[in-house]
């Protein structure tokens, strides 16, 4: 069995795990209790390193289930709301008849520079804290972590079509936000010039 | 053909999941087309792209990171579980770490190499195998350094190839340690193997008894024909035992869920040990989710898939929402199926799926979707006669839905505890109810011998021979008096007796030459019948049996006429009619007989008066069910036709029906009914006696 080195974990891996965990939680609080369960599951399964992979990676492992159950706490523990179950951004997007409005996404191009997709990112940050509870949930798990379909609705025990309506609301609402708000800063800067 | 709205949705799922042909055709036309579309497939795949995997943590925000302050916290509380750790491993109860100081002055975590554990291991000498589960196997060891026997668990090869298992096994070992209570096993010490590095564990020797073969020994003595009572008792009380220990767990935020019979241990001593926690769920606001060092909540959906993986030889006793795979809605009431589960097997000597599932489903996961969705099923379905109450209980803790079971383990507890407490009552009013249906038809056989004794008695008397061989007038009138003044003193002395009478035969035909009868409506008046008024005709049914019998024996039987053919049906006015044929001493020949007929319902009336404990008694015509006479709360019920059992008192129909062939119906699910059947002939007319509990 290989050894750990829980003295450098802080300096080492803290920052990363923090904004990794943040961008799934949206939340500084939540993310900072999960790096610091991860770092103290870490010490108590530490027989358990094999040392096959990375420090990081293993510590890495361990944070993306602790991330998983806080989404899930979080789901559960959600009042339920009206306004999420009912808000649609998809509505600001179509008809009545259900056709696209015209313009409806405001997105011209994508970015083919690397600063530029570091822009988009951080744009996409803000642009996730806008996304309901019930929405972002699916997103995250579905999308930034990946699970399956049928391990987000065990999660966060929901139907399959519930799902994806949630995700469809999720992608909707986000192109509706970073659409606007990537073209604001466009304008913005242009006018800067 | 969806309209625009419908394929965005559509847009969207392509991102996560395959399209199959015609969505995939739809949604690529639609892109070809419509500009909106394509916009937004663009800049959601770019979103997805911009926030997957690590990119987000990675991102240039550099400035995005904790504080010092934070970094500090979370130093300190790492530094913290090291100590934690290490002093636990230094207590024995983790696999030894020990901290490296290394040249460079940063210190490590790692398992410690070797040392003193060869004297640890050489404490313990293995005697022989115990037994095996999915995860490791059970030795009996003896303890060198104490001089005792106990039990030694160590991980078998396949537990030992697998990472996981690891876990599950130093998990299990933790939360048995945890559990400090009679019925669960106390665990001694955990250790590693100094060859191998193996981890094991000691814990008291609880023997190889199961409670699973408890149930089965019990159920095969009862198929043998043995009375139970007092076996299931004893089972039931170990089933309390069960429930306390499940509560104690509960209470420190563990649930067992696998609970079935085989994980329970019986020792010699009767004491009730609750094994096997490897799969245990430590509730995250449980008291035991702070303690553990291993955390305990980290593997949930693996322990689950481990615990649906090996239930392959045990699903049986599973819940529905563990064969779901319904993580989240495992809690304490799991438990409480578990343990109605076990209840079951116990009433039943069957696991619960057991009829669901046979011929049903052939691999684990068609079986996990029958008991999914299965009702629970009742021990009548597995056609055991079970107290009513006992199966409600049952079945309220197997309810599928888990707010229909009972609260907990302790509300179960004392539902089956106040049930014992009631049946101890009830058994001692049902056995006061038995004894009282015995005396009844006893005090029946009585009347019946009294009868017998009586006529026996009279067929002695000289006036029946001076009678037989008197010729003149004068002879025979004289003896005919002296026989009446002896029938008149029978009569007085036994008020049932209704009449006697001294019959001659001769060719087939019967003569009375002596009659004495009770009054029809008044019974204290006693008279000679005159000799106008005696009766004659050809021999019936009943005086051709008396006249079968061997001189002093007697014949008795339930008719209503001693000289009419026997009806088909029980009369109405029963008579207790007993014969005894009367030889002539010279001639060896059959003269005639003695006859005495007793009044049964008058008797039964009798009977009827006395106190009783009983809430409802009918006696009833066993061969035609119809009756006789039924009492209620000690008041006789007067019926002016013929009733059937079925028309007055349904809920004695199944016991006059055992009754045809039986001569006691013990109602052994309720101990509500007895019933005691009496016949004076084979095959003929019997009575029944049918009581009920108050």
């Amino acid at each position: 069995m290989a050894a750990l080195n829980p003295d450098i974990w802080v300096d080492e891996y803290s920052d990363y795990l923090y904004r990794y965990a943040k961008s799934r939680l949206r939340d500084s609080v939540a993310a900072e209790e999960v790096v610091q369960e991860t770092f103290l599951a870490g010490v108590r399964y530490s027989e358990q390193f094999e040392g096959r992979g990375s420090e990081r990676g293993w510590l890495m492992g361990i944070l993306k289930r602790k991330i998983v159950d806080q989404v899930r706490l979080r789901a559960k523990h959600r009042e339920e709301s009206p306004y999420e179950d009912e808000h649609d951004p998809s509505e600001q997007l179509f008809d009545a008849n259900g056709n696209w409005k015209p313009g409806a996404v405001n997105w011209s191009a994508a970015p083919d520079q690397q600063i530029e997709m570091e822009e988009l990112q951080l744009v996409v940050r803000d642009c996730l804290q806008t996304l309901p509870e019930s929405q972002a949930a699916v997103f995250v798990l579905s999308v930034m972590e990946e699970l399956d379909s049928d391990d987000v609705c065990r999660e966060l025990e929901i139907t399959p079509a519930n799902m994806w309506v949630r995700m469809h609301r999720a992608r909707a609402g986000l192109a509706s936000c970073v659409g606007a708000k990537w073209h604001a800063g466009e304008e913005v800067s242009q006018h800067a010039k | 053909m969806p309209n625009d709205k419908e394929i965005s949705q559509l847009i969207s799922q392509s991102l996560r999941r395959m399209l199959n042909e015609n969505e995939s055709a739809v949604v690529e036309n639609h892109l070809r087309e419509n500009d909106e579309a394509r916009k937004f497939a663009e800049l959601s795949t770019l979103i997805q792209t911009s926030v997957s995997g690590t990119s987000m943590a990675e991102a240039s925000d550099r400035e995005d990171g904790l504080s010092q302050q934070s970094k500090q916290k979370l130093r300190d509380s790492i530094r913290g579980a090291v100590q934690e750790k290490l002093s636990l491993s230094q207590a024995g109860l983790l696999g030894p770490t020990v901290l490296v100081e290394k040249s460079d002055g940063a210190r490590t975590l790692a398992p410690q190499p070797t040392g003193d554990r060869r004297q640890l291991q050489s404490r313990f000498r293995l005697i022989r195998k115990l037994g095996q589960g999915g995860l490791g196997n059970v030795w009996l060891a003896q303890d060198e350094k104490l001089n005792r026997t106990i039990a030694i668990k160590e991980m078998n090869a396949a537990a030992l190839a697998a990472p996981d298992s690891w876990h599950r096994f130093h998990r299990e070992a933790e939360i048995t340690g945890h559990l400090e209570h009679p019925n669960v096993v106390p665990l001694y010490l955990y250790g590693t193997d100094s060859n191998t590095g193996e981890p094991f564990y000691a814990m008291r020797f609880v023997g190889k008894r199961t409670l699973a073969n408890a149930i089965e020994e019990y159920h095969d003595r009862m198929e043998a024909g043995e009375t139970g009572a007092v076996c299931l008792h004893r089972l039931l009380s170990v089933f309390l035992d069960i429930c306390q220990a499940v509560a104690y767990a509960h209470s420190r935020g563990v649930v067992h869920r696998d609970l079935k019979p085989d994980n329970v241990a019986l020792d010699n001593f009767g004491q009730v040990i609750v094994i096997d926690w490897g799969l245990a769920k430590v509730l995250e606001d449980g008291e035991l989710a702070t303690k553990l060092t291993s955390d305990a909540l980290l593997s949930e959906s693996a322990l689950l898939q481990t615990m649906q993986g090996e239930a392959i030889g045990t699903p049986l006793y599973m819940s529905p929402e563990q064969a779901a795979g319904d993580l989240d809605k495992i809690d304490y009431r799991t438990d409480v199926y578990g343990l109605g589960a076990i209840l079951f097997s116990i009433l039943t000597g069957k696991a619960p799926h057991e009829n669901s599932v046979a011929g049903k489903a052939s691999d684990l996961v068609s079986v996990l979707k029958v008991i999914a969705a299965s009702e629970p099923p009742s021990a009548s379905d597995y056609g055991k006669c079970v107290p009513k109450e006992l199966e409600q209980i049952c079945l309220k803790a197997m309810a599928r839905k888990q707010h229909m079971r009972f609260r907990s383990a302790e509300n179960l507890a004392s539902a089956l505890e106040s049930w014992m407490a009631g049946q101890n009552g009830n058994q001692a009013a049902y056995d006061a109810l038995r004894m009282e249906g015995r005396e009844l038809r006893a005090d029946m056989q009585a009347t019946a011998r009294d009868m017998e004794r009586n006529i026996r008695f009279a067929a002695g008397m000289p006036p029946i021979e001076q009678l037989m061989h008197a010729e003149t007038d004068e002879d025979k009138k004289v003896w005919r008096e002296r026989m009446a003044i002896i029938f008149q003193g029978l009569l007085k002395a036994t008020p049932y007796f209704r009449s006697f009478a001294y019959t001659r035969i001769i060719d087939g035909q019967f003569t009375e030459l002596v009659r004495v009868e009770r009054h029809s409506s008044d019974s204290s008046s006693i008279r000679v019948v005159p000799r106008s008024l005696l009766k004659n005709g050809p021999v019936g049914n009943f005086l051709q049996r008396v006249t079968q019998q061997k001189p002093d024996e007697v014949y008795t039987s339930i008719v209503t006429d001693p000289y009419a053919e026997p009806e088909d049906r029980c009369p109405t006015d029963m008579s207790l009619l007993s014969g005894v044929p009367v030889y002539d001493s010279q001639s060896e020949d059959i003269f005639g007989c003695l006859l005495i007929d007793c009044d049964i319902n008058q008797l039964l009336r009798r009977q009827m008066d006395r106190n009783s404990t009983a809430d409802e008694i009918v006696v009833a015509c066993t061969k035609s069910s119809s009756v006789a006479l039924q009492s209620k709360a000690g008041q006789i019920v007067d019926t002016k036709s013929i009733k059937l059992v079925s028309d007055t008192s349904p809920h004695f129909v199944p016991a006059i029906e055992a009754l045809q062939s039986d001569a006691d119906f013990i109602d052994e699910q309720n101990a509500d009914i007895f019933g005691a059947s009496l016949w004076f002939v084979p095959h003929e007319c019997g009575i029944s006696y049918l009581l009920k509990r108050k």
